[in-house]
């Protein structure tokens, strides 16, 4: 067996689980839209973090924990352990709040504590009474205790049944970062629903149990407890390595003289209620956990936990699952919405043509040189002259005359006051109609503060816009590429007084859209290439179809003179042009100031699987399961014994540590086994 | 029962009767509103319980075990009844299918129990006679609520119960499970504390009713050992200890003197519980519908001032029509003389000219202007022509623009979005037509205060520019030149052109005044009364444009009496009453809890008011 080749691959998976760790959080990350449940507390998440991060690549150690419900002797049983009151009993339930850590001689001068029990503040045992204070912060009292193997931690752990649901959260830490759990089950408390579900995780986790039924009465209950524990195992899937039974000795308890009698198990099918009495001598727990097989409930456990990161039921595939169907789903639902998330807009005012004239004389006469000009600037000061006269007796009798821009710019704000109610319809019509994802997102964007802003806002940028020099850019720019080589200009400017009212150009704007269903193909062949991952879009097509606008252009290059047609083509081509700019402005302030990069983040989490983030899982996923594969079959095909190998050579001190140890103590069965023997002969 | 304890219990049954009669008249009276329809559904619920509850008072009370596996709930009942009629194990759980116990005189149908889901057992106990017994199963082994899972056995019994025995041990007094579980059941049920195991365990009852005692009223708590009570009653000892005396409770308290009075407080408990969960609801969402209500608020109050400021604008530019009004109003107090003639005559013909424009006065100033009666009289001849048109008319000479109406829909609507009011804007997002019409109601309210305040700031100053000391002046000036032309007139039509010379004899008749002296006489009349009049009414206007500010400043301080969306601000209105009523109603159960129906008495506890986790 090479075990060189081993070591690598243990390294492997080592650097595997911790690039899995790192990717896993940065898709929570991006996947922030899609409300997945919160990776802390999830138990995959909790085992990787808990467990193989901080112990996977660290030789090794074996942590063991007493655990159970409340008020069923979770740290006399420790106590007895450690051969002094180490941790406070109390007949009131729930009294343990913190778990208290026996560490061996030396361990934390070879290792960080605080790595082990990411979760805990650490601080050092001083008084048995500590761990029964109450606080908000999850503390951890260790102590050096001597009688130790120089690789044990063992722990007594606050109850994962009271109403103290904080103590629950410790309990699973040290649950989820232990090799052995010392299970403290009685009469009362062994089908309890709390009990089972925490020994469940623990079976799946895959480490070694010792079952004690402690406050037994001896010898009635010497008929049932097998019942119990046939109950117990198949409620949680758990194969206990030993079974021990304490009788409900109160002042023992208290002299630290409980006596731990061990029971066969699975029990022998000879096994009666008369074949107790060969077995009466109590076990030193203690020496009984100092004979377990290190190596291999090590790898064990770092396998079954592994295993159930990576279990398709409830660890990381199933994540993934449901990360992917919920993009699904929101895919679904956006697809649903987009549909109907075409906002038309009709009467968007017509900016008056009087304005448009205007602008284009305007234009023309920057471009006139020579005597044209002057005789063109002294027609116009002569007709000023003339009119006066005239202009002023009629602002004298109706007033001022409202320039018709100022018009616009009023019509226009009905217009936008129109369109964002609409919108606002839409949006909470999407709210009602999405899902779950969606409909917080939408709500936000609906509530009333934010209606009020943003009318105050769209006021504000409205009125401070200059339609004077918008119109006039627009002009030059568009009158620019008319006039290139254009031999019609002076047909067109001499007809100009002939233009009459232009169509009212239709707008709709597409809020939502994934770059399908009707809204996106509305939008597809306007928009090119990557904007149309931009979801916010103007879609601006004249009444009457974009073939109109078409045949206008058509009818602008090729029908020469034709005189007012060609006028009447230009102009709507003025009017759409400035329309959609005006239409642009609009949603891109309300793209900027309401739905922010929602509809991006939208399309973002509904092409989640898609994302790098999720590949970096997927793959890390993969790996590390292929990975455990190949020590499976190597450890399994070559021999149990020998998968050991897997964490040697990462200190070579601690192997020849347990080596020695492991020399020393033969397997506990086999122990118990001699034990009988020698009890028959 | 005697006359007068009988009559304490009809005093009793009435009040309980006014409390869910008030109950469902707010049931009935809902404002549309999301959190009020939530409230009234759990409301209707419990009221019809409430319906069954008053005929079952004659049935005897159902007493139920509640408490975690193993905790010795089927020994206590064993105990109790004094034999072995209900299964004891150690295994976990023993008790799966509910018994029934039931004194033989008892028919169990009275109970409105399903009898099918339980093993009933008909035993003559002494402690049966007044009361049913149910062992239940346990909450605590089940991982899930499914159905058939002893929990969901158990949720199905608890509503029928009047008093559970709540047992715990050492081992399970804080197991989280049980006490969920006891949060739900507990209200509706009179509860007795029992702690078991007394055999094995230490006493921690201290700690236990420590441990419940900010959710709930623990009288006392009973530490029994069932195994040696039930061996006790077997050998016909009356049980010893704690267990005697819960035994004696039983059978003595329960009868049929306290079961109404143990039912009426497990009812209070639930309308108390129930009144007290909408309260909550209705806290997390009344400052919504106080925010849309702010928001109207807001809204008329910028209404008025857009429609005050405007109104100032147009009575500051018509001074023409002010004066009008001023001169009618001096010459009215003055009453007939010269000048006043002159000033009638003067605002006569101005009338009169003025009279086109009145058909033409468009803007609501000058309707206010023009007067309560005239401009009634205008607007009926207005609004026999078309009423929209004018109404449009208005509107869009006066304040209330399209764009405001829509701005301030948008506003609201998202309030009552965030408020979950249930108050449809308008069918058709389009149609502004009712909120001008609403727009226009305002307006004309708020002209008729404004034509009001206008009547009275002329009297003001008709009254300050008309004293008599001003009056006497221009009276004397305009009399004077009145005077002058008389005696030159009179001079010569009696004295130079007559009597002078017969008197004198000089017989030189001097020609009478001819069209010569009257035409310029006549025109300096006019220029003199023109002058005097354009000095008046020069003087009337001065202090204008300082009334009108302060005209303005008293408008701004009325209050416009609706908005425009009466109907929501009639639901917000609806909503606060509601709030309050629910207030009054939460209150007044819970006095009526705490003193009529005390149900910290004796040996039996029950829900706390108040809980204090939440």
């Amino acid at each position: 067996m090479n075990s060189g080749s081993e070591s690598i691959r243990f390294h492997d998976i080592a650097a595997a689980t911790r690039r899995l760790y790192d990717v896993v959080q940065a898709l929570q990350l991006k996947a922030e839209f899609l409300r997945p449940a919160a990776l802390d507390g999830q138990e995959w998440y909790e085992l990787l973090r808990q467990k193989l991060v901080p112990q996977l690549g660290e030789d090794p150690w074996l942590v063991a924990a007493v655990v159970g419900g409340t008020n069923i002797g979770k740290s006399v049983t420790f106590n007895h352990l450690a051969g002094t009151c180490a941790s406070a009993t109390s007949p009131l339930a729930s009294g343990t709040k913190h778990p208290v850590c026996l560490v061996p001689m030396g361990f934390s001068d070879r290792h960080d504590l605080q790595a082990v029990f990411p979760d805990f503040a650490l601080h050092e045992w001083t008084a048995a009474g500590a761990a029964l204070e109450e606080s908000d912060e999850h503390k951890l009292y260790w102590q050096t205790s001597p009688n130790l193997p120089s690789t044990l931690l063992v722990l007594d752990t606050p109850d994962i049944d009271s109403d103290a649901r904080v103590n629950w959260v410790r309990a699973d830490a040290v649950r989820r970062c232990a090799d052995v759990l010392i299970a403290v089950l009685t009469q009362q408390k062994y089908n309890d629903a709390a009990v089972k579900e925490f020994f469940r995780k623990a079976g799946a986790e895959e480490k070694a149990v010792l079952v004690v039924f402690n406050q037994c009465l001896l010898p009635e209950d010497e008929q049932y407890w097998p019942v119990w524990l046939n109950t117990f195992c198949s409620e949680t899937g758990i194969k206990p390595d030993a079974v021990y039974l304490a009788p409900a000795d109160r002042r023992a308890a208290e002299a630290l003289e409980l006596p731990f009698y061990e029971r066969p198990w699975p029990v022998p099918s000879d096994w009666g209620a008369d074949s107790v009495g060969v077995d009466l001598s109590p076990r030193n727990l203690n020496q009984d956990l100092s004979r377990l097989k290190f190596r291999e409930i090590r790898i064990r456990t770092l396998r079954g936990s592994l295993k159930q990161v990576l279990d398709d039921r409830d660890g990381v595939p199933q994540h993934l699952k449901q990360l992917n169907l919920a993009s699904e789903e929101l895919a679904t639902a956006s697809k649903r919405l987009s549909s109907d998330a075409v906002l038309k807009i009709r009467d968007w005012p017509s900016p008056p043509n009087a304005s448009f004239v205007e602008e284009i004389r305007i234009w023309w006469k920057t471009r006139q040189q020579g005597w044209a000009k002057k005789i063109n600037s002294f027609y116009d000061t002569l007709g000023t002259g003339i009119t006066w006269p005239f202009k002023m007796a009629r602002n004298a009798i109706q007033g001022e005359a409202v320039p018709p821009i100022e018009k616009y710019r009023e019509a226009e704000w009905s217009a936008i006051l129109t369109t964002v109610e609409e919108l606002f319809d839409k949006l909470q019509w999407m709210a009602e109609s999405g899902n779950r994802m969606i409909k917080p997102q939408v709500e936000a964007v609906l509530q009333a503060s934010t209606r009020t802003q943003l009318i105050k806002t769209l006021k504000r940028h409205h009125t401070s816009i200059d339609f004077d020099a918008e119109l006039k850019n627009m002009i030059s720019v568009e009158m620019a590429s008319f006039s290139e080589d254009s031999p019609q200009l002076f047909e067109f400017y001499r007809q100009l007084h002939n233009v009459s009212a232009a169509v009212r150009p239709m707008t709709s704007v597409v809020l939502f859209s994934l770059g399908m269903g009707p809204a996106g193909e509305a939008v597809a062949p306007l928009v090119a290439g990557a904007a149309a991952n931009a979801v916010v879009h103007v879609v601006a097509d004249v009444a009457g179809g974009t073939t109109a606008a078409v045949a206008g252009e058509a009818a602008l290059s090729t029908v020469a003179g034709q005189g007012s047609g060609m006028l009447q083509a230009w102009f709507h081509r003025l009017h759409t042009v400035f329309t959609q700019r005006r239409v642009d402005w609009l949603t891109n302030l309300i793209r900027e100031e309401l739905l922010g990069n929602l509809p991006e983040q939208m399309q973002a989490a509904a092409n989640l699987p898609s994302s790098s983030e999720y590949q970096d899982v997927t793959n890390a996923v993969n790996q590390l399961s292929e990975l455990l594969e190949q020590v499976t079959e190597t450890s399994e095909s070559v021999h149990g014994a020998n998968a050991d190998l897997m964490i040697s050579d990462v200190n070579s001190d601690s192997v020849t540590d347990r080596i020695s140890l492991e020399d020393n103590a033969e397997p506990l069965r086999s122990q118990r086994n001699a034990t009988q023997e020698s009890t028959e002969s | 029962m005697t006359a007068h304890e009988q009559l304490e219990h009809i005093a009793l049954l009435a009040e309980v009767d006014d409390l869910t009669g008030r109950l469902t008249r707010w049931v009935d009276d809902c404002p549309a509103w999301q959190t009020a329809h939530r409230a009234r559904a759990l409301m209707k619920r419990l009221l019809e319980r409430v319906h069954t509850l008053r005929f079952r008072l004659e049935t005897p009370l159902v007493v139920a075990t509640f408490g975690g596996t193993g905790t010795g709930k089927s020994s206590l009942v064993n105990a109790l009844v004094g034999r072995e009629v209900t299964t004891v194990g150690r295994e976990r759980p023993t008790t799966t299918t509910p018994v029934l116990l039931v004194h033989p005189d008892i028919e169990p149908e009275v109970l409105e129990l399903d009898l099918t889901a339980f093993d009933v057992k008909r035993i003559d106990a002494p402690v049966l006679r007044d009361i049913v017994v149910i062992d239940c199963p346990d909450p605590d082994t089940s991982e899930t609520s499914a159905t058939g899972s002893n929990l969901a056995i158990l949720r199905e019994i608890v509503p029928h119960c009047d008093v559970l025995l709540y047992t715990s041990t050492q081992q399970k007094y804080k197991n989280a499970r049980v006490i969920d579980e006891l949060i739900d059941v507990a209200s509706g049920c009179r509860l007795v504390f029992v702690q078991t195991h007394a055999e094995l365990d230490s006493d921690i009852r201290d700690d236990w009713k420590n441990f419940l005692s900010s959710n709930y009223e623990v009288p006392e708590m009973f530490f029994v050992d069932s195994v040696k009570a039930l061996q006790e009653q077997r050998s016909d000892h009356r049980p010893s200890g704690d267990f005697g005396r819960l035994l004696d409770l039983l059978s003595s308290q329960l009868g049929a003197a306290r079961r109404v009075e143990i039912r009426r407080a497990n009812l209070l408990d639930l309308l108390q519980e129930a009144l007290a969960h909408c309260r909550a609801d209705y806290d997390a969402n009344e400052p919504k519908v106080q925010e849309l209500i702010e928001t109207l608020e807001q809204q008329r109050i910028r209404l008025k001032e857009s429609l005050t400021g405007q109104l100032c604008d147009e009575l500051l530019v018509n001074r023409t029509l002010w004066e009008r009004r001023l001169l009618s109003s001096v010459t009215d107090m003055w009453g007939f003389s010269p000048f006043s003639a002159v000033l009638r005559l003067y605002n006569g013909l101005g009338a009169f000219i003025a009279s086109f424009t009145f058909f033409r006065a468009r803007t609501s100033a000058q309707m206010a202007l023009i007067g309560a009666v005239q401009g009634a009289r205008w607007v009926k001849s207005r609004s026999k022509e078309n009423e929209a048109e004018s109404t449009l008319e208005r509107l869009s000479t006066f304040g209330i623009t399209d764009q405001q109406l829509q701005e301030s829909r948008l506003v609201i609507s998202g309030h009552i979005h965030s408020a979950g009011i249930d108050y449809a804007m308008s069918d058709d997002r389009r149609d502004l037509s009712q909120l001008r019409r609403r727009a226009a109601a305002l307006e004309g309210e708020f002209l008729g205060d404004a034509g009001r305040a206008v009547d009275e700031v002329i009297e003001e100053l008709a009254a300050a520019s008309g004293g008599w000391l001003t009056r006497v002046c221009y009276e004397c000036l305009f009399l004077a030149y009145l005077v002058f032309l008389l005696g030159r007139i009179g001079h010569n039509f009696f004295w130079s052109s007559f009597l002078g010379p017969i008197v004198n004899g000089s017989g030189s008749h001097e020609p009478l005044l001819e069209i010569n002296f009257y035409l310029p006489a006549l025109i300096f009349l006019v220029i003199w009364s023109a002058f005097l009049v354009t000095l008046f009414t020069w003087g009337l206007r001065r202090g204008l444009t300082s009334r009108i500010q302060k005209f303005a400043q008293s408008m701004a301080e009325t209050r416009l009496q609706h908005g425009l969306f009466p109907n929501l601000e009639e639901t917000c209105r609806h909503v606060v009453r509601d709030n309050h009523q629910l207030t009054t109603l939460l209150d007044q159960t819970t006095s009526f809890r705490r003193y009529i129906a005390d149900p910290s008495v004796g040996f039996l506890g029950g829900r706390r008011e108040e809980r204090t986790d939440d």
